[in-house]
């Protein structure tokens, strides 16, 4: 372990295949570590994270503005596509613009205005299970983790019929740019692709609602854009940032979890016996193995955090990852325990940041679950396959996950 | 009014600063940067739920002290 802290290398493939035991090792060494290859600060401490997380004061969430202040303005230009809708995604801004979006949407994603849309998505679960289990066995990711998150959040931003397959193509090209593959040399060029293609993609459908306005996301998202409350510019990015980032963490959340649960069977026999535990099963599996592993703020001051002196300017790795397993917050934090309770995990972050999508998330995994355990025994993974991660600081995605399992009838 | 209690578990609350915005004379932040209710003055109750509503985590509580009736979170959240 200790050479991969002198090699502080967060894409070596022993950190993606296990990065809680690379957090751990940092944690219990240095938990506001000097990374000197990325040049910035990685915190593993759940203090430290939390501390950090909700002091939006002296840590920025302004990556655009950073990265602007990195690159010359020749490279700037060359991914003006990326900064144009960037830079007005909530998760990248700062109050008081943050506050006004946030403030705006939040209504939408409350824990109340999201059961709303449970029928559906108890539907949908059945649906796609019913293509699957009666043959013993599935690619959990395509065949069922996938399918409930991108029906849902076209259904919630009012545009079910949208072209999942080329939505998908052009998340996955936006992600190049933050998340996958830091080696691609074109990722930036990836990047702007994806997202020019997602943009006029999206555009029609923001001027077919202004016409004909409706209940939906983007009718709320253009009223207010007439009343002068935010901008064109908030309204595109909003929708991209919506559907982008409104499937694939909870169809990792699904494929983490599913396997957390095909390593403690006993804790699947749990769920089974009573479905009540689903909320707090879900918690448990958002903290255990959360799809989120990291984000990223930088100091607006100079300022202490557990003891070191962080400069102005400079950058932190917040681990999600890291906090979730940390001792001093939580009793055998490497046992998965479905019914934990209280559970205040890091996954959605803290402070004013924390998942806009979390209620719906939330929502979603656990009627993912209780469709999962009602219809097959506990599975096992697939004879001759392994589990291979994108290689990612951010995510925390399988590619796959081949199971066999039981139909229960 | 006198009899509407309001209460912010810390043990849910993960400091998103939303329930101050929305209603900055009842709730303030604490030290840890969690929520915590400073005095209800004259909020009207469906002020406070509809605010109570907004907590992505269900950490506010409002209670009707005098029949124990819990106005938030409804029961079938399940919280
Ligand atoms: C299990 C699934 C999910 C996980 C683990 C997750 C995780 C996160 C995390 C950690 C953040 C904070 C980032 C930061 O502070 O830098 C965040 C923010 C955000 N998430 Fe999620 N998310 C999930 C699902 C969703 C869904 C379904 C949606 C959309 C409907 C969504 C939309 C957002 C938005 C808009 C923000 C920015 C919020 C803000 O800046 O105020 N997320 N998410
Ligand atoms: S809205 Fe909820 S989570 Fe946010 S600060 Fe208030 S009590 Fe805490």
């Amino acid at each position: 372990m200790t050479t991969y802290l002198v090699k502080d290398d967060l894409m070596a493939p022993e950190v993606i295949a296990d990065p809680h035991a690379y957090y751990r090792a940092l944690r219990e060494t240095d938990p506001v570590h000097w990374n000197e290859r990325w040049k910035g600060w990685v915190l593993t401490g759940y203090k430290e994270v939390v501390d950090v997380l909700r002091d939006a004061e002296n840590f920025s969430s302004d990556r655009m503005g950073y990265l602007a202040s990195e690159l010359t303005q020749e490279e700037q230009e060359s991914i003006a596509p990326i900064f144009h809708v960037l830079k007005y995604w909530m998760v990248f801004r700062d109050p008081p613009e943050h506050t006004v979006l946030r403030m705006l949407l939040n209504k939408l994603f409350t824990p109340v205005a999201i059961e709303r849309y449970r029928p559906m998505v108890r539907k949908i679960v059945q649906k796609t299970l019913d293509k699957v289990v009666a043959s013993g066995k599935m690619e959990l990711i395509r065949d069922f983790a996938y399918e409930v998150p991108m029906t849902v959040i076209l259904e919630l931003i009012g545009a079910p019929d949208l072209d999942r397959d080329k939505i998908k193509e052009w998340s996955e090209a936006i992600g190049v740019f933050f998340f996958i593959k830091a080696d691609e040399p074109r990722r930036r060029e990836i990047a702007c692709e994806g997202i020019n293609s997602m943009v006029e993609y999206i555009k029609p459908l923001i001027e077919h609602r202004r016409e004909n306005p409706g209940i939906d996301l983007i009718s709320l998202l253009i009223s207010a854009e007439e009343a002068g409350q935010i901008n064109y510019n908030d309204v595109i990015a909003t929708c991209v940032l919506l559907v982008f980032g409104g499937h694939e963490t909870t169809m990792n959340l699904i494929a983490n979890g599913t396997l957390a649960l095909m390593e403690h069977p006993e804790q699947w026999e749990k769920l089974r016996n009573d479905p009540k535990l689903l909320k707090k099963g879900v918690e448990e599996l958002l903290r255990y193995d959360g799809s989120v592993k990291s984000t990223v703020r930088w100091a607006k001051a100079d300022v202490m955090v557990g003891g070191k002196q962080i400069k102005k300017g400079e950058r932190l790795l917040v681990s999600l990852s890291g906090a979730n397993r940390d001792p001093l917050q939580f009793d055998s934090p490497d046992d998965l325990d479905v019914t934990r309770d209280p559970n205040l995990h890091v996954a959605f972050a803290h402070g004013i940041h924390v998942c806009l999508g979390a209620s719906l998330a939330r929502m979603e995994v656990e009627e993912a679950f209780a469709g999962l355990i009602n219809r097959i025994s506990c599975p096992v993974l697939e004879e001759e396959s392994y589990l291979n991660y994108y290689p990612s600081v951010v995510h925390r995605a399988l590619k796959n996950l081949p199971i066999r399992f039981d139909q229960i009838k | 009014m006198g009899n509407i209690k309001v209460t912010v578990n810390h043990n849910r609350c993960v400091g998103s600063q939303l329930c101050m915005h929305f209603l900055p004379d009842v709730f303030d932040l604490d030290g840890n940067g969690q929520a915590i209710v400073c005095g209800l003055d004259d909020t009207d109750v469906t002020t406070l739920v509809q605010t109570a509503e907004q907590c992505p985590q269900c950490a506010i509580k409002v209670e009707d002290e005098s029949t124990g009736e819990v106005l938030f979170p409804p029961a079938e959240l399940g919280m």
